[in-house]
């Protein structure tokens, strides 16, 4: 019998994952519910189980998903990034009831995810770090440790849910009442989000760059890195553009926290794919801020400039299998840009456009051009999860190439139905700056112009706009 | 050189003219456009025919003013400025002719002087002749217009509008050329405007030979409407007495109450031995070649009524007020009255108010006059204001005698002799303030108003500002031809047009499917542009007396109630806390609800201090924008 693989997610990163299951020769298990039901990872899947009405707490259901598993005889999980990715509970699930998951171990996803222990590990290896504090105590005496930490290191700070990732669960706090207001949102916020409520503190680095590595390690020790990714294009603290490799020009900079990355993956004993996060600040040092324990969204940038398929590494590194290959072979070639584009309102302050349908649908193609999405014509965005539509990735062999590359994709991309964040990328690749590579995560704070954009604006549309009414009202009633 | 090019100096156009050995056309596309077609030609249209009417070698193309500059933003959706920059792009070497009713400009009542002055002057830059012309003949009331004109080194045509009776001798208009010289000098062209294509051929040519009796230099431009079908004879008649210019237009397009085919008089003249000087006849015959397939577009704008009206000699409509007065006969329902109106009370009314030439906006005055007598059965018992002003003398003096005295008397009352001593003779209209104009449409829009749009504006502020908020909606929609432009019934499925937009971009347009809504609130009109597919979405209008649909609040309006103490949900969410109780008082800032969506908590907070004086929603309500969330009362 064809090994099974469930993939324990679902939007754009299911479909990752089944089509790397598929060319892999295994049988890619979806799993859903509800208000996914239209879903097109379900279409694609070998096979699908519904899992509950959720939403999300299905997906989050470490039960639910384990009934599943064996009820459709699968091997092995890919849990993809959010949901059950880096809960550490999961991944023991799954080696106490004999399934591989494909990630590190839970030892592994519970140091790391769990940040106070993370920064541990990183200190005692020597890796350079923002201050910050251990998780807070409950109620009042948090608060009150808190605001001694900010006493010390002044404002603005950062409060992180110990639990969160990919810039859920961060909050900035500019003042002592904010701070005192903040936590307990916080707190919800991470209970509801990660099922546990710590949160703790860090210094903020003003206006940083988002540095990343993509690491590699199998079980035999050999730990590679994929070369480095800029994430600093952020909004709210989440990423809306990724590239690789960093547009800084001192390469050794580069090579130096690429190095330290892998030396932090083999200081947390890390195993299968993993990313290192730092910042970058203005002097130009670099902090360790995170390993995330999963594939990250961004990894198609990665895979476009170095050619490795990073969930089918995955895949085989879980399946017992080591590194096919050595650092040296690891060569970066051009530029890969990620814009994520989201059913959201740029200009209604990134407000997400969910339960609205898509009623056209048209993506570019051509050199260079890689679509990592789940909508189609038809499609209503369910409201209960991200907003999220499509990853459009796209590749050039210098960084002008690319950045040209960009703005004809985007021209050529036709979404309506609910608004997206394409018209602000519009403006994004044709601003000086970011044609330059200058940005840090203030970018969009500091380059409000990107929102200003008029959707309806082009003469066709304008005069298409008029034609119909005349059609609709039989006359034209701006004549007669 | 025979051929009169756009931009020879004033002194060179009236050599020429006078030189020339027989005589030159005007193209009056315009005249024809409001006579025939209620004003309805497209800028798409005379651009198609620009080409030709560039080569025909006209002394002018008549385009713009009457009217028109009106029924452009108002009907048209075209700026009357960017019409002229277009045409001219395509016509370098024709020069543009305006028709404008003096202290009324291009509008139906006195404006200040330094209105009048300021749009003269703008419109200047694009237009080449200038025929300005009152309805009183009354001299004083062009005489703006004429200094403005002269100062822009122009083409100057004051006017004599003409009519027939008793009065109207060849002494009388003689004497009304003397006037004009009198204020204009001798460097001018003089026009005979013949609105309502009165008279007979000899008349006509009796007219012109006394004019030239007096004044044997004069360049005479005879302007005429073939209503009675005859105008070509009277045409022929001025050209034989000698008048140098003459109006007529393209044979594709003409009617029954605008000017007649140009061909018809070219003939004519020429077996008369006389010469349509640097007429290019091909280009005549071209430009109705390019223009036939046109026609039937504008069927709808045609006079409900088709054929001469040679009874036009006794109710003296202008040609230009035929198509709409029969058009408001048929919505007013007193299409049964009209041989009455026209036949009766209207030469009753000419009559009675001083027997003036019927044309805008004293034509207006007579006709809602006469159908207002023959609706009430009571004559002069409901007077307009218009009415009223003329009987004052607000336009000018009654060129021959004053009404009777029992009109005053119903239009005025028994102490009509006092409020027309007290208030009678022309009122001086205060200059208004130009930059507080322009301030004020500043406000409007948005933005900082051209100099163009301000002068739009000063003669039809409401119509302007809607216009210019049209065009920031729908851009330059006179790339649209007739057959889109004035489409009835809708479009039909699949139908596919093409167009180039006015920055030169090509679009395809197809037109997709129409759906209504389950509901029935909305319509959807699926289209495809240039290969995209686009729905458009129509409120579908309430069935009468069904209940009020409920209100989309936009962002703004959102934002406002807020500060209001209306607090109201800014997006789709659900709400996964309230943080406040009724009776509570809150600061500026203080958190009312958070709520949740895509799972992003965002906390509403209040923009005002107060007391909570109701929450409406609940934890755990799915909310959309513009639901109510929270009502404070401000503190």
């Amino acid at each position: 019998m064809k090994k099974k693989i469930l993939i324990a997610n679902r939007g754009e990163i299911a479909l990752r994952i089944i089509r790397a299951v598929q060319e892999l020769g295994y049988v890619a298990v979806a799993i859903y519910e509800t208000p996914d039901k239209d879903a097109l990872h379900i279409r694609v899947a070998d096979e699908a189980i519904w899992i509950g009405d959720g939403p999300r707490s299905d997906y989050l259901s470490i039960e639910k998903v384990i009934a599943a598993v064996k009820k459709s005889g699968a091997h092995a999980i890919h849990p993809g990034y959010g949901f059950l990715a880096e809960n550490p509970d999961f991944a023991k699930a799954c080696e106490d009831n004999g399934i591989v998951f494909i990630g590190p171990s839970s030892d592994v996803i519970e140091a790391l995810g769990n940040k106070v222990t993370a920064r541990r590990i990183m200190a005692e290896a020597g890796i350079p770090m923002v201050p910050g504090t251990q998780n807070l105590s409950a109620g009042d005496a948090g608060i009150q440790e808190a605001v001694e930490f900010a006493d010390k290191y002044g404002y603005p700070v950062m409060l992180k849910a110990t639990a969160g990732g990919g810039g859920r669960g961060i909050r900035r706090v500019e003042n002592e009442a904010q701070l005192r207001a903040e936590i307990p949102v916080a707190r919800s916020e991470a209970k509801s989000a990660f099922n546990n409520d710590a949160v703790f503190l860090e210094k903020v680095v003003i206006n940083p760059k988002h540095i990343e590595v993509q690491i590699l390690a199998d079980k035999a020790g050999n730990t590679v890195h994929l070369g480095s990714r800029d994430c600093s294009i952020q909004r709210r603290n989440q990423k809306l553009v990724e590239i690789a490799p960093s547009l800084i020009q001192d390469q050794k900079l580069v090579d130096e926290i690429c190095d330290t990355a892998v030396r932090a993956a083999k200081a947390a004993n890390y195993f299968n794919a993993g990313t290192v996060e730092f910042l970058v600040d203005k002097d130009w040092k670099y902090y360790f801020m995170e390993i995330n324990t999963r594939v990250q969204v961004e990894h198609t940038v990665t895979e476009m400039v170095t050619g490795i398929d990073i969930v089918r590494t995955q895949i085989k590194l879980a399946l017992g299998k080591n590194l096919s290959f050595s650092q040296k072979d690891v060569q970066i070639r051009g530029f890969a840009v990620e814009m994520r584009i989201n059913a959201e309102d740029p200009q209604n302050n990134f407000m997400p456009e969910g339960g609205k349908t898509v009623s056209v649908y048209r993506s570019p193609g051509g050199y260079g051009v890689r679509l990592d999405g789940f909508v189609y014509q038809g499609f209503t965005i369910p409201e209960v999860y991200d907003s999220l539509l499509v990853k459009m990735t796209v590749h050039g062999f210098s960084w002008n190439e690319t950045v040209d590359r960009l703005k004809r994709c985007l021209k050529n991309y036709v979404i309506t139905g609910p608004k997206t964040t394409i018209p602000f990328y519009l403006n994004l690749v044709a601003d000086p700056d970011f044609k330059k590579g200058d940005f840090d995560t203030s970018f969009i704070e500091t380059h409000p112009q990107l929102i200003e954009y008029d959707e309806q604006g082009s003469e066709g549309n304008m005069l298409a706009r008029l034609i119909a009414e005349i059609h609709y009202k039989k006359e034209n009633p701006y004549a007669i | 050189m025979e051929r009169i090019v756009q931009g020879m100096s004033i002194t060179e156009v009236l050599k020429t003219v006078r030189g020339a050995d027989g005589y030159y056309v005007t193209n009056t596309a315009r005249d024809m456009s409001q006579s025939d077609y209620k004003n309805r030609i497209l800028l798409h249209t005379d651009l198609l025919a620009a080409k030709s009417r560039e080569e025909a070698g006209y002394f002018s193309l008549e385009i713009t003013g009457g009217a028109s500059v009106h029924v452009d933003i108002l009907r048209k959706q075209v700026d009357p400025f960017l019409k002229l920059e277009l045409l001219r792009e395509r016509m370098p070497n024709t020069m543009f002719q305006t028709l404008c009713r003096g202290i009324n400009l291009f509008g139906y009542r006195p404006y200040p002087q330094n209105v009048i002055r300021f749009v003269v002057k703008e419109f200047a830059k694009y237009v080449d002749v200038w025929r300005v012309f009152d309805f009183m003949n009354h001299v004083p009331n062009m005489q703006a217009v004429f200094e403005e004109v002269q100062q822009a080194g122009k083409i100057l045509e004051p006017t004599v509008c003409f009519s027939t009776g008793p009065e109207h001798t060849n002494d009388f208009y003689v004497k009304k050329v003397s006037d004009i010289l009198d204020v204009t000098g001798n460097e001018i062209v003089l026009c005979i405007k013949n609105h309502g294509g009165l008279g007979t051929p000899k008349r006509i040519g009796d007219l012109v030979d006394a004019i030239l009796q007096k004044y044997p230099d004069m360049v005479i431009h005879y302007h005429g409407h073939n209503t009675d079908g005859n105008d070509v004879g009277r045409i022929v008649a001025a050209a034989l007495a000698g008048a140098k210019i003459v109006d007529a237009s393209d044979h594709a397009f003409t009617g029954y109450y605008g000017p007649p085919p140009i061909l018809s008089v070219v003939h004519t003249l020429k077996d008369h031995g006389l010469k349509a000087v640097g007429l290019n006849e091909e280009a005549v015959v071209e430009t109705s070649e390019v223009l036939r397939p046109e026609r039937k577009y504008y069927e709808y704008f045609e006079s409900q009524f088709k054929g001469f009206d040679p009874t036009v000699q006794i109710h003296k409509l202008p040609g230009g007020a035929m198509g709409s007065s029969f058009e408001q006969a048929v919505k007013g329902k007193f299409l049964d009255k009209m041989p009455k109106i026209l036949h009766k009370e209207l030469p009753e009314v000419q009559k009675e108010l001083g027997n003036y030439w019927s044309v805008t906006p004293g034509s207006q005055i007579l006709w809602t006059t006469a159908v207002s007598n023959v609706q009430t059965g009571d004559r002069y018992s409901n007077c307009s204001g218009d009415l009223k002003n003329l009987l004052l003398g607000k336009y000018g003096p009654f060129p021959f005698y004053q009404p009777p005295d029992w009109i005053y008397e119903k239009a005025f009352g028994p102490d009509w002799k006092k409020i027309l001593e007290e208030e009678g003779g022309m009122d001086e209209i205060e200059d208004i303030d130009l930059d507080q104009e322009r301030k004020n449409l500043e406000d409007k829009l948005g933005y900082k108003p051209t100099e163009q749009q301000l002068v739009t504006y000063l003669q039809h502020p409401n119509d302007a500002v809607n216009f210019f908020k049209f065009e920031e909606k729908f851009g330059k929609v006179y790339v649209l031809p007739p057959s889109i432009f004035f489409r009835r019934g809708g479009f039909k499925l699949g139908e596919t047009f093409s167009f180039r937009d006015h920055n030169g971009k090509e679009h395809v347009i197809e037109i997709g499917p129409m759906q209504e809504s389950e509901d029935g609130t909305e319509t959807n009109v699926y289209l495809n542009i240039d290969h995209h597919q686009r729905h458009f979405v129509f409120e579908n209008e309430a069935p009468g007396g069904g209940e009020a649909k409920a209100i989309k609040l936009s962002k703004r309006e959102i934002s406002d109630l807020a500060k209001a103490g209306d607090v109201r949900a800014p997006f789709s969410a659900n709400i996964c806390e309230i943080s406040v109780k009724p009776g509570q008082e809150i600061k500026v800032g203080d958190k009312l609800v958070m709520l949740e969506a895509m799972k992003m908590q965002t906390p509403v907070n209040s923009e005002v201090a107060g007391v909570v004086e109701a929450v409406v929603a609940a934890v755990g309500d799915a909310v959309h924008p513009g639901d109510e969330l929270v009502k404070v009362t401000l503190g």
